[in-house]
């Protein structure tokens, strides 16, 4: 297990290292100024100049890699030369919300897709059963800021359920959560689909295998075969695709928090790109590429784990 | 067997209750905030980044500076462009080139700075001018020759010459409030995000970086208060995502994008009020003449004579804009009443067989904003009608503001380009881009004219308002007459606020924060 842990942070340690070398090429094949966007019409040559040279870039291309991969590896991001913080401080002031974000959608995608999966199995060739299948498909083949831009005019604009905009009070947990209602069901919704659909395969296949035969023929009730025989193992498939899904939300996350004014990282990077605040956009997509890295990381350690095959074809 | 004597809660009768309570809540009617007459909330177009007004990055920032920080002089809400006092007892120009204040006694600091003086006044616009400093807004006060300090709340503002743009576009505006010179020093000379040592109607005392900025009536302030006892400030960068936030409560205030004045107007939101304040920015096309087949003369004016200026207007701000005929908007000396080539597609016709052009393609080069491409598409239609077929290129922000920089390698290029400047309400604002030292920085056209610069350096020190009215006219004829531009509109504003609150707004319809009221 040892072995296969460090072969697997090896691995890890690479993908980190192409993703910056990837991060860091796109960036800077993108045509525009960061200097002259930042300072505006009122800067003479002479100031943006300075500021170039404040930011590194009328160093060779080389030097500046040199220097972003190196201060990376040591957590240091650089400063962001606009507002004179350190990126890593304006990167983690925004993950959470994103993290929340996500961590609602992820909620969403439970709480609805594992009971209309089971559902579905359970009464499978019944009217509920394609009517989920049906629900299913409409929820992954639409985007996830139509769905937001829809919620937001109708339960907070036509209804006024809701609120529209922003992240809630800081310190107020409830507003927090009142305000993160809307934009984690934009995106979560789509994972709807793809977990009731998944549950659904998982639950036929496992309703048909022996133990489960084994339990009915002693008796017990149906309600307990489904839920805590049947499920307990049909649910494995969906944590994995659940691990891979929180990448896509990440996408997805950019579209609620601009539809939502919500602060996040998917915004922050959408500026930062947008005024080529490149020391900005590399610290926080970085940030997200390790975030996302040791995610998988600790989910194939769990699964190496669980399952020695997984160790020895490694 | 026991029997519980109280009322028995089973987990199902709590699980419910909860939920019956949470729904409720949600469900009850939300309400905007300003209508307890305590907060209000705004939306700007952009968060803060830094708190300096040598190096401010945005108009947003340049809002709340004058909010936290007490200047000499600040504008007047109302439709006239107009200056009030704030920090000051008199504040009066005594000739061309001296004007003499005096600061309100008890104006303090914050954070131990104790009280403002005629000293900090110094400091604080000399730091501005001072070139060695590098602050982008140098040039507002680029007549300054030194503050004279008289005694602790009095001096004297000396320039080295007159100055026209001084009350309009320099003392009321962010350039011209005043920092503790204590403060500064001791922050290393630059402010960062955080303010030090606030001393204006407003502290800014809490900031969440992308979420909002809240401001504060300060007690310490001894004079007029803000009408708020909070301002929240919310960043929103999208108007239509603003719209919609003041139609479900959560703002007060916000300006709207252009395509939603008539949708608005017409059906306005419950308890709100839509209103349209004349923008002072200007839209362009133009041409750049050191890249054919624009290095042509005749094909530059046939392309004047082939726009149709007010469809493209029409169709681009939805009936709500109207056409410009320069770059200087109505009520600033130098606005023309016409413009000199107006559309007319048989002589851009006949231009164009004169000259023997046939099957003549161009580029032009667009901001990717729904207005701009809509105009763009109408300019293409327009063109094609003469027989010049127009390829319509879109970039996002940070390529296009570097498209006609000498420094990159597309100025030899850039044919056509739809372009926007803001502006500031003095007419020196709009000639300053254009003058033969910034082609290849923002002179995109890469027009160049003597007369044009010596006119704008005129314009500067001219304080006669109908001389300073015949040189910004002429200008512009200049301009027109060379063939590089298209004047297009100034735009609109338009604002939507709550009837519960009495806006404090610029004539172009920019926010005065602490002249909000509740009503």
């Amino acid at each position: 297990m040892l072995n296969y842990a460090i072969k697997r942070l090896g691995l890890a340690v690479v993908i980190v290292s192409v993703a910056m070398t990837l991060l860091f090429s796109m960036i800077y094949l993108i045509p525009g100024d960061p200097a002259s966007v930042a300072l505006g019409p009122r800067a003479t040559p002479e100031m943006v100049a300075a500021l170039r040279a404040r930011m590194g870039l009328d160093q060779p291309v080389w030097v500046q890699f040199w220097n972003f991969y190196s201060g990376a590896w040591t957590g240091d991001l650089g400063i962001e030369v606009l507002s004179n913080r350190p990126v890593l401080t304006v990167v983690m002031e925004q993950l959470p919300f994103t993290l929340a974000l996500i961590a609602g959608g992820i909620t969403w995608s439970v709480a609805l897709g594992i009971p209309l999966g089971c559902m579905a199995a359970v009464r499978r060739g019944s009217f509920a059963d394609r009517l989920v299948g049906v629900l299913s498909v409409a929820v992954i083949a639409v985007p996830s800021f139509v769905v937001a831009i829809y919620a937001l005019l109708i339960f907070a604009v036509a209804l006024q359920w809701l609120p529209a905009i922003g992240a809630g009070e800081p310190g107020d947990l409830g507003d927090q959560l009142t305000h993160l209602i809307l934009p984690s069901l934009a995106v979560g919704l789509g994972w709807v689909g793809y977990i009731a659909r998944m549950v659904r395969a998982s639950m036929l296949e496992v309703l048909e295998a022996s133990h489960i035969r084994t339990a009915r023929a002693f008796g017990l009730p149906e309600r307990q075969i489904t839920y805590r025989y049947a499920l307990s193992i049909a649910i494995l498939p969906t944590v994995t695709l659940l691990g891979i899904g929180i990448g896509q939300m990440l996408s997805s996350a950019v579209f609620a928090e601009i539809v939502f004014a919500r602060p996040g990282i998917g915004k922050l990077v959408y500026d930062a790109i947008l005024t080529r605040n490149y020391p900005l956009v590399t610290g926080a997509v970085l940030v997200t590429t390790v975030l996302f890295v040791v995610i998988n990381v600790i989910a194939d350690l769990i699964i190496g784990a669980l399952d020695p095959r997984v160790r020895s074809g490694f | 067997m026991s029997r519980h004597s109280g009322p028995v809660v089973s987990r199902r009768a709590l699980l419910s209750t909860a939920g019956a309570a949470g729904a409720a809540a949600a469900l009850a009617p939300r309400m905007a905030v300003s209508q307890d007459g305590r907060i209000l909330r705004v939306r700007s177009y952009s968060d803060l980044q830094i708190m300096d007004p040598a190096y401010r990055l945005s108009a947003p920032e340049g809002d709340i500076m004058r909010a936290i920080y007490a200047s000499l002089a600040v504008n007047a809400p109302g439709d006239e462009w107009a200056w009030k006092s704030l920090g000051t007892t008199v504040l009066e120009q005594l000739d061309d080139v001296t004007i003499a204040f005096t600061l309100r006694d008890n104006i303090g600091f914050t954070d131990g700075f104790g009280q403002m003086t005629a000293e900090d006044v110094k400091f604080s616009l000399e730091r501005i001018a001072n070139p060695e400093n590098e602050s982008p807004y140098a040039g507002d006060w680029s007549a300054l020759k030194e503050v004279e300090v008289k005694d602790t709340l009095s001096g004297l503002i000396h320039l080295k010459s007159a100055f026209a743009p001084l009350w309009t576009s320099t003392l009321p505006t962010a350039s011209s409030v005043i920092l503790s010179k204590a403060a500064v020093e001791a922050q290393g000379g630059k402010l960062g995000a955080e303010p030090v040592a606030q001393s204006g109607q407003y502290l800014l005392t809490e900031w969440t970086p992308k979420q909002r900025t809240v401001l504060t009536r300060n007690p310490d302030w001894a004079y007029e208060p803000g009408g708020f006892e909070e301002i929240h400030i919310l960043p929103i960068e999208d108007p239509a995502t603003a719209e919609l936030g003041f139609e479900a409560g959560d703002l007060d205030y916000t300006w709207t994008a252009v395509s939603s004045i008539a949708r608005l107007r017409d059906n306005p939101p419950a308890g709100g009020i839509v209103s349209e304040k004349p923008s002072l920015a200007y839209v362009w096309v133009g041409l750049n003449k050191d890249v054919p087949p624009f290095d042509n003369p005749n094909i530059r004016r046939a392309v004047q004579h082939a726009i149709d200026t007010e469809t493209v207007v029409d169709a681009a701000y939805f009936g709500a804009a109207s056409t410009s005929t320069g770059i200087i908007a109505p009520g600033l000396p130098g606005h023309r009443d016409a413009p000199l080539y107006g559309y007319d597609p048989d002589r851009a016709r006949e231009i164009l067989a004169e000259e023997g052009v046939s099957g003549l393609s161009v580029t032009l080069d667009i901001l990717n904003q729904s207005e701009r491409l809509t105009a763009a598409q109408v300019i293409q239609a327009n063109l094609a009608d003469v027989g010049i077929s127009c390829e319509i290129k879109q970039n996002d922000s940070g390529t296009f503001w570097t498209l006609g920089s000498k420094e990159g390698d597309y100025w030899n290029k850039l044919q056509m380009t739809l372009n926007r400047f803001s502006m500031e309400p003095d007419p020196s604002w709009a000639t300053a881009w254009f003058i033969p030292e910034q082609i290849g920085v923002w002179n995109w056209e890469r027009f160049d004219s003597a007369e044009f610069g010596e006119l704008h350096a005129q314009g500067m020190v001219e304080t006669d308002p109908a001389k300073r009215d015949e040189i910004y006219k002429r200008a512009q004829d200049i301009m027109e007459e060379s063939g590089c531009y298209v004047f297009l509109t100034h735009e609109v504003t338009g604002i939507l606020h709550r009837d519960t609150v009495e806006v404090g707004l610029k004539p172009n319809g920019e926010p005065l924060f602490p002249d909000f009221k509740p009503v």
